[in-house]
C-alpha cells in the first residue's frame, strides 16, 4: 500500500469513526427503546476490547505516518500522541483483565488527547496567512495529510479519541 | 464527501437488519450484525482508498507532450553534490512578513554545481532574466507547487524571456519522499534543476526562507523580488514579469555597460 492508499484509507476509516461514534452515543443516551436496550446489553460486553482495537489502530497508523511515510510530527502530534499511546496499555490490561474500572484511568487520557486534536484540527483546517511555506523544524500547521478536503491527521486522532470514549461510556459499570 | 451516503446506507441496512433479526428471534444477540456492519464499513473504506489511490496514479505521471516548449523531464541519480559560489551571499530572507527584504538590488552570487544527471549547471550571473525556485522533497506545499506550475508549463511551455531554474535542497534521506529525482521524474518536471549540496550551499547563498522559496533576478543577475511559500499561477507569472521588468530592464542595461 502507497502512502496515499493507506492515507485515504485511514481517512475513510475516521470518517466512519465519527459515524458510529454518533450511533454509539445514540444507544447510549438515546431513547430507551427494546432494540437499543438489547443493543446496549450487547455492545456493553465488547466494549472494553473494541475501544483497545481503536487505540492499537491509532496507535499503528500513527506510527505508519512517522516511521514509514517519514512524515516529521510537531509539537501538538507529540502531545496526542502521549495521550494516545498510552491507552493501547491500559485498555488492553482492562480488556485482558476484565477491569470495567480501566475506563477510568483511560478518560482523562481520552479527555486530554480529544482536546488537543480538536485545537489542532482547527489550526490545520483554518491555517493563517504566512503558512503556504515550510520550514526546516515541523510546524503544526503543516498538513502531511488532507484526504476529501477535510480529514487532516489531527482530525483521524480525534476520530480515535471521541470513538473510544464513546464506546467507554457503555462499558458496565460494574462486570 | 461522495462516500456519505454509503455510510447512511450502510446504517440503514444495519438498522433494518438488526430490526429483522430482532422480529425473527427476539433476545438474541445482535453482536454479529453490528461486526458485519463494522465488517462491511472497513472494507468498504478499503475499495474506496485502493480506488482513488489507482486513479490518482493514473493522472500522477503525465510527461509534457512531445515536441512542446516544456523541455525535457530531469533524470538522474545524485541527491546532494558540490554547489560552487562566486560572489557574496544574500541576505536571509526576512522572516517577519511585511519586512522589506534587505537583498533587493543586491547582486546575486552565480552558483556552479551539477543537475541530478550530473551535468554541468550554473545558476545566476548577469546575462538574462532569470527565476530561481527552491524546493524540498519533503515540503508538501513544494509537493503541490510543482504539478500546478508544470501542469501550466506543459500547456504553455517554459516562460519565454526568463531562464528558469529550480534548485532541489534540504535533502534528507529519513524524510518523506525521498529521493527529490524520484519524485520531481513523476510530476514530469522539466525545470532545470540544481542539485544543492548536503549543508544547502546554494539555499544559504540565495538566503532562503521557508520552502518553496522563489528569486527573481534581472538581466544583470541583481534580485528584483524574493518570495517564500506556494504560489499561484498568476503571483509565479508576475514574478516572472517582474524579472523581465520593463523598466528594470533599462536599469539593468545600464548596469550593464
Amino acid at each position: 500500500m502507497t502512502v496515499a492508499t493507506t492515507s485515504t484509507f485511514l481517512a475513510a476509516m475516521a470518517i466512519a469513526s465519527f459515524v458510529a461514534t454518533a450511533l454509539l452515543l445514540v444507544v447510549r443516551f438515546g431513547p430507551q427503546t427494546a432494540l437499543n436496550a438489547r443493543l446496549r446489553r450487547d455492545l456493553s460486553r465488547v466494549v472494553l476490547p473494541a475501544s483497545w482495537l481503536v487505540a492499537i489502530t491509532a496507535t499503528l497508523g500513527s506510527l505508519y505516518f512517522s516511521e514509514i511515510a517519514n512524515f516529521t510530527p510537531c509539537k501538538l502530534c507529540w502531545f496526542q500522541r502521549v495521550a494516545m499511546y498510552p491507552l493501547v496499555v491500559i485498555l488492553g490490561v482492562a480488556t485482558i483483565t476484565r477491569d470495567a474500572r480501566g475506563r477510568l484511568y483511560a478518560f482523562p487520557l481520552v479527555a486530554i488527547g480529544a482536546a488537543i486534536a480538536v485545537y489542532h484540527s482547527y489550526l490545520q483546517a483554518y491555517p493563517g496567512s504566512g503558512s503556504s511555506f515550510c520550514t526546516l523544524e515541523a510546524p503544526c500547521t503543516q498538513r502531511h495529510v488532507w484526504e476529501f478536503g477535510f480529514v487532516s491527521l489531527p482530525l483521524m486522532a480525534l476520530a480515535g479519541f471521541t470513538l473510544i470514549a464513546a464506546l467507554l461510556l457503555l462499558v458496565a459499570p460494574e462486570e | 464527501m461522495s462516500n456519505k451516503p454509503n455510510h447512511s446506507a450502510n446504517r440503514n441496512r444495519t438498522a433494518a437488519r438488526v430490526a429483522a433479526a430482532e422480529a425473527q428471534k427476539p433476545g438474541g444477540s445482535t453482536l454479529p450484525w453490528i461486526l458485519a456492519a463494522v465488517g462491511v464499513v472497513v472494507v468498504f473504506a478499503l475499495f474506496l482508498a485502493i480506488r482513488a489511490s489507482s486513479s490518482s496514479s493514473t493522472t500522477a505521471s503525465r510527461p509534457p507532450p512531445a515536441g512542446s516548449a516544456a523541455g525535457t523531464v530531469v533524470q538522474g541519480n545524485l541527491s546532494t553534490a558540490d554547489v560552487a559560489v562566486a560572489g557574496n551571499a544574500l541576505p536571509a530572507f526576512p522572516d517577519k512578513p511585511g519586512t522589506p527584504d534587505p537583498a533587493l538590488g543586491a547582486k546575486a552570487p552565480t552558483l556552479t554545481g551539477k543537475g541530478f544527471d550530473g551535468s554541468p549547471l550554473t545558476v545566476g550571473g548577469a546575462g538574462q532574466p532569470t527565476v530561481v525556485m527552491f524546493v524540498a522533497h519533503w515540503c508538501p506545499h513544494c509537493q503541490r507547487e510543482v504539478p500546478a506550475l508544470q501542469a501550466e508549463f506543459n500547456q504553455k511551455g517554459l516562460p519565454a524571456g526568463v531562464q528558469l531554474f529550480a534548485v532541489s535542497t534540504s535533502v534528507k534521506e529519513d524524510a518523506a519522499n525521498y529521493p527529490p529525482v524520484s519524485w520531481l521524474v513523476k510530476e514530469g518536471w522539466t525545470v532545470p534543476t540544481l542539485v544543492d549540496s548536503a549543508d544547502g550551499t546554494a539555499a544559504t547563498a540565495y538566503g532562503l526562507g521557508g520552502f518553496p522559496f522563489f528569486v527573481a533576478l534581472d538581466a544583470s543577475g541583481n534580485v528584483v523580488a524574493r518570495t517564500s511559500g506556494e504560489l499561484t499561477l498568476e503571483q509565479f507569472n508576475a514574478l516572472v514579469v517582474a524579472a523581465k521588468g520593463t523598466p528594470a530592464s533599462s536599469t539593468s542595461s545600464v548596469a550593464a555597460r
